[in-house]
Formats: structure tokens, C-alpha cells, sequence
């Protein structure tokens, strides 16, 4: 930890028990938060989060949804004293960690490959959960940083809300090397080739509506990935907001504030 | 583990001065020395410590609490006091009493240990309420009197109703106006029945009746929404509902939470630990151990398959339809003891599932009602400050 000191860190562990052996809660106020790589942990391990890092935000990685996901329960009691977020797989029957995620009061960031249709389909089916139900109230990741970006009409690089951009996030490993995977890997390789940086527009995006906002995102690791899916679900988003820009609109008209 | 807030349901006597029909509770003479609660609490406050956990909250309850001498909660309250300040703790009461033996000796400590208030219980109409020599309207004529001296006094009752089939047939309407217009309570929570304990024909007689419960509960909402609302009047779990659904903060009750093993424990006077007093009162089979044969409350907890039980309930039910359900997050599949007492098993969800859903429903349609009306109510302010409205008509 002294190694980091003045950066940000996310600490990630399989055993939060050993992370509250090790790090001392004065060394906290760096840490962005803490991921649990696995939702398989012991009570006793987790019940040491319990009255340690008060208010410090917890992710948990779920990488097999469709197996896991009821063992979020087992995190239901640490939301009173940490901020939780579920970083969910989208694969087959991701939704029902989502759903149940949601259900807890967890914020979600679903973690993204390239979707297939059936994937898409479920994605959908989450998109429109976090539009309108109404109970669900945390933010589901990236689409509640995409509706935002858009509604507002600010772009923000997909690369960045996925926390896959390396210019803002590096991986350290047990080692305490620092290594790359996934897209970061491939970007880096782009790098060697030229690339400047992640979101580095592709030209085949050139003349994609959501290009500000998606940065080529998912055309890595397959370049050759059809994206018809995946733009129809921010073309849901970008209605939505447009309707909500609307609505606030008329309701400032009706109340005779200016518009801004 | 527990969350920001220990809650214990504690028991320090199990011995009742009513014969109510429909008792879970299987009683017994039992009654917990001071020796005993010092232990206990100390316990709970060595869990506390481990936990991190930094605040408790007792709920007293018995078998009859006012079985035992109000001197007893004089010296409880400041035993408690003083083991729980020495560790930097604090703790709240509260207290929940049939009120058969409420007499104004009691007064000073409901004023010091409880606020000033009191829960207790009553139903309308009143069928299985029964005093040891009497029926159900001499106990209701009993209980009127003693909530009548003790409001009298300025102690503030809370309710609680469960409803019968009499309750189902008459109506919200007359329940309500029972309750409120009639008695002057302004906070009751309406519970649903359980055959739990000791079976006999009473108990039998308790079936699931989730459509009749529905169209109470409902109409008791809209009844509450047109008279009680913001008149001081709170009827639960229809406020709570209503508030959920529009966005307030508030609580719901414990049959609806994520997991009910991450809300509370109960002890009862013989030191058995188990998930809540409907389990400690009638089900050995569920206890978690007893407290004081334990090296500690942690160790307790963490090795007994009974509360394993619980912990993994909501995992197995999610799977029977809940995770596809648009309440889960109102429900979890709902009250382990409904379930154990009507399917033999805590592995399967409420048998009262559709009426909550029901409920859940017309809760969520009367909140985004309210906020509607509330949205007009707000233009037409606007509008008649911009003086457009002319002579009482709106002119737009």
C-alpha cells in the first residue's frame, strides 16, 4: 500500500479476512474500494468487512452468474456499513444476478464481452428493469453512465465507465507486476501499432451515431463483431433520455422556470 | 452477522396470564435471574465488539412480560445501563405486552426503559383472546380497561391485529373504524395468522385464505389513504408499502426483509437461542444453542446447522419463481415460521406469496396515485399564484 500512496487503488482479494489482517484502516483513505474476486467466501472471512473500512465501497466479481448468483445473499448484511456493487458477467442467465443484485440495493457494472444475440436479449431485458421499474434504485452500469453521458449530452468513453481505459487504470498482480488482459491487452497492442490511446476511434466506427460514447468498445477483441445488437441497446438509452430532457422541459415550461 | 443495529428479542420470562387460542408459544414457568441477563448481555456485547457492531436494541416480550415485577425492570434497566455504556455501547427498549397485567406501578419504568410506549395486541373482533376464567369479551373488556388507564397516564399503545376469519368478513371499513374512531389507536400493524406450536382446532381451522386477505388488506390501504394519511394515523404494513413505493426511506416488516438471520436473534429465559420468539417458543429443533452454555454468542451462531438453515433459505427460494418476480426486492420469499407452520419445511416460499403480491400491487398503484395527485395539486398552486384562478373556477 505505501508503494501507492497519492494514487488511487482498488484492492482486490478472494479473502477479505487477510485483506483486514493486512491493511490497517489508516491506510484507507487512497483506496477506491474493494473487490472480492469471487462471491465464494467464507462467513467468517466476510463477517470481518463487519465494522472494518466503515463506508468504504465493495464490488463482488460474479464470473459464473448463472451458478452464483444467489450467493449474493451472503452480502446482503454488509449494505448498512458499505456502498455495494456487483460486477456481473453478461453470459447466459447473467440477468438473474442483476435482477437479485438489484433486488439487495447493490449497484451493478455488467462485465461485457462482445454479446451474443441471446446475450443482447437478456441485456435487454435488464436495460429495461433499470429504465422503469421503479424499485430498482442503483445505478446498473454502463447504462446508467451512458444515459447520463447522453441525457446530459457529454460524452463519456465507454473504455472509461467499464474501468478498462489502461491511461486511467492498471492491473497489478499478486507479483506486484503489472499486467494486462482482455481489452487492455489489446489496446496496449494497439499502442505498439500506432494507437494512441483506448478510445481511440476505429474507422470502421467512424460513422456510428454512438461513437463519442462507445470509442470502439466493442469491437475488441473481434474487430469483425457485428454490433447491431449492442447499438440498439444504446439507441434505447439515447430515447429515453431525449424523453426525459423532454419531460423536464415541458414540466420547467409549466412551471415558468427558463429553460436552461 | 448482523447488520449496523443488534436487535434481540428477548424473553425473560416464558409465562403467560392468558390463554389465547391461537399461541404459538409453548409456555412455561421459566424466569430469568438478573445473574442471568448480566451474563447474556455481556455476551451479546463481547458479539458486538467482534462484529463491529455499535448499537443495541432489545425488544422485550415474553411469554407476558408484566408476569413478572416492574421492580425487576428497574434493576434490569440499570444493569443494562451500566454493562452497556462501560463498553461505549448504546442501547434502546421496546416492549411488547398483552397489558392484562398493567397496573400504574408500571408507569415510571414504561416512562424511563420504553419512551412512554408500549405494543400490544388485540384483534376485531376478538374470537381467540381468552382469559384463563373468562372468554374473549372479558378479556376484550380487560384489555380496554387497562389501555384506558394506561393511556390515561400518557403511555402511548401500539397494536398489534391479526386477522381472523370474522375480520376477513366483516370488513376493513369496520376494523378500521374499530381501531381508530372507536379505541383512538393511531398505530397498529395488522399481521396474518399462523398455526404455529401445539396444534388443536383453533390452529386447524387457520387455513391460507390469500384472496379474502387480499381484498382486506387492500381496501384497509385505501381506507387508511382517505382517513388516516397524514393525520398521525400509521396502519402496517400498508404505510410502510406506500412509503417504499414512493421512494421514502423506511423500514418494512421482518417477513419481508433480505434474510431475517442478518435482523435478530431471540433468548428466551432459559438462554435458547433461535431466530425470532415464534421459533424459541415452539420449535427445539430450530434452536441455535443456548447462550449460556456457550463460550460465546459468535461461536454459537457460526456452528449451528439449525441457523445455517436460515442463512440458506432465501437461496433455495429464489429459485421456486422469485427471482422472476417484480416484488423481490419488497419480499425474499417471505416469513420462514408461515412457512414451517403450513409445508413442514422453511425451504419453500410463503404460502402467502399471492397476497403479497397482491398487496405489493395496489400499494405501488396508490403510491404513484398520491404522487400524481400530489404533481397536480403542486401545478394548480402554480397556476392560482400566477392569479388565474378567478372566483373559486379555473381558468386556463
Amino acid at each position: 500500500m505505501p508503494e501507492y500512496a497519492g494514487r488511487r487503488v482498488i484492492v482486490r482479494t478472494h479473502d477479505p479476512a487477510e485483506l483486514v489482517r493486512e491493511v490497517c484502516e489508516s491506510s484507507l483513505a487512497n483506496v477506491e474500494y474493494v473487490q472480492l474476486l469471487s462471491p465464494d467466501i467464507s462467513p467468517e472471512s466476510l463477517a470481518s468487512l463487519l465494522g472494518w473500512g466503515r463506508d468504504l465501497p465493495v464490488d463482488i466479481v460474479i464470473d459464473r452468474p448463472a451458478a452464483d448468483f444467489s450467493n449474493l445473499y451472503s452480502f446482503s448484511n454488509l449494505i448498512d456499513q458499505h456502498p455495494m456493487r456487483a460486477t456481473i458477467k453478461v453470459e447466459p442467465g447473467f440477468s438473474k444476478a442483476v435482477k437479485l443484485a438489484a433486488a439487495l440495493g447493490f449497484a451493478v457494472k455488467l462485465d461485457v464481452g462482445q454479446p451474443d444475440d441471446r446475450e443482447i436479449e437478456e441485456m435487454a431485458e435488464i436495460l429495461e428493469l433499470y429504465l422503469h421499474r421503479a424499485n430498482v434504485t442503483q445505478p446498473i452500469d454502463y447504462f446508467h453512465s451512458v444515459f447520463l453521458s447522453l441525457f446530459r449530452m457529454e460524452p463519456v468513453s465507454l473504455w472509461l465507465i467499464q474501468e478498462e481505459d489502461p491511461e486511467h487504470y492498471s492491473f497489478v498482480g499478486p507479483e506486484a507486476v503489472e499486467n494486462t488482459s482482455g481489452r487492455t491487452a489489446l489496446i496496449r497492442a494497439n499502442r505498439n501499432e500506432g494507437v494512441a490511446a483506448a478510445d481511440t476511434l476505429l474507422l470502421c466506427c467512424s460513422g456510428c451515431e454512438f461513437k463519442d460514447t462507445c470509442r470502439s468498445y466493442f469491437k475488441y477483441p473481434n474487430r469483425e463483431y457485428d454490433c447491431r445488437g449492442v447499438i440498439s441497446l444504446f439507441t434505447t438509452l439515447r430515447d429515453a433520455a431525449e424523453e426525459l430532457r423532454q419531460d423536464i422541459q415541458s414540466a420547467m415550461s409549466d412551471s415558468g422556470v427558463p429553460r436552461p | 452477522m448482523m447488520r449496523n443495529n443488534l436487535s434481540v428479542i428477548l424473553l425473560p420470562t416464558n409465562k403467560c396470564n392468558v390463554n389465547c387460542e391461537y399461541c404459538f408459544e409453548d409456555k412455561t414457568n421459566d424466569r430469568m435471574s438478573h445473574e442471568q441477563l448480566s451474563a447474556i448481555v455481556t455476551k451479546l456485547l463481547d458479539f458486538m465488539d467482534g462484529s463491529g457492531i455499535p448499537d443495541l436494541t432489545i425488544h422485550w416480550q415474553g411469554g407476558e412480560i408484566m408476569t413478572m415485577p416492574a421492580k425487576w425492570f428497574e434493576t434490569a434497566f440499570d444493569l443494562i445501563n451500566e454493562l452497556v455504556h462501560s463498553r461505549g455501547r448504546t442501547v434502546s427498549h421496546g416492549l411488547q405486552t398483552n397489558m392484562i397485567g398493567y397496573t400504574p406501578r408500571w408507569n415510571d419504568i414504561i416512562n424511563r426503559m420504553f419512551g412512554n410506549h408500549v405494543g400490544s395486541s388485540m384483534d376485531y373482533p376478538n374470537l381467540y383472546r381468552k382469559l384463563f376464567h373468562g372468554g374473549p369479551d372479558d378479556y376484550t373488556k380487560l384489555w380496554n380497561q387497562k389501555v384506558k388507564q394506561a393511556r390515561d397516564s400518557g403511555i402511548s399503545i401500539g397494536v398489534i391485529a391479526v386477522t381472523n376469519e370474522e375480520t376477513l368478513r366483516l370488513g376493513a371499513e369496520e376494523f378500521y373504524s374499530y381501531f381508530v374512531d372507536e379505541l383512538g389507536i393511531t398505530s397498529f400493524q395488522v399481521n396474518t395468522p399462523f398455526p404455529g406450536g401445539e396444534a388443536n382446532t383453533t390452529k386447524d381451522d387457520l387455513s391460507v385464505q390469500n384472496e379474502e386477505l387480499s381484498k382486506f388488506f387492500n381496501d384497509l390501504t385505501d381506507i387508511w389513504v382517505a382517513r388516516g394519511m397524514g393525520k398521525g394515523v400509521s396502519v402496517g404494513p400498508v404505510d410502510q408499502l406506500v412509503e417504499r413505493f414512493s421512494d421514502r426511506p423506511g423500514s418494512l416488516p421482518c417477513i419481508w426483509q433480505p434474510n431475517c438471520a442478518d435482523e435478530f436473534i431471540a433468548i428466551d429465559s432459559r438462554g435458547f437461542v433461535a431466530q425470532c420468539d415464534c421459533w424459541v417458543t415452539s420449535y427445539p429443533e430450530y434452536f441455535f444453542g443456548n447462550i449460556f452454555e456457550c463460550e460465546s454468542l459468535t461461536e454459537l451462531l457460526k456452528n449451528s446447522p439449525a441457523r445455517q438453515k436460515f442463512i440458506t433459505r432465501p437461496r433455495v427460494t429464489i429459485e421456486q419463481g422469485c427471482i422472476e418476480c417484480e416484488f423481490l426486492s419488497m419480499c425474499h420469499g417471505g416469513c420462514p415460521v408461515r412457512t414451517y407452520t403450513y409445508r413442514k419445511t422453511i425451504f419453500e416460499k410463503d404460502p402467502f406469496c399471492s397476497f403479497y403480491k397482491s398487496i405489493f400491487a395496489h400499494t405501488r398503484n396508490v403510491a404513484a396515485q398520491l404522487q400524481e395527485q400530489q404533481q397536480i395539486s403542486r401545478h394548480l398552486i402554480r397556476v392560482a399564484s400566477k392569479g388565474i384562478i378567478e372566483d373559486g373556477h379555473l381558468t386556463i
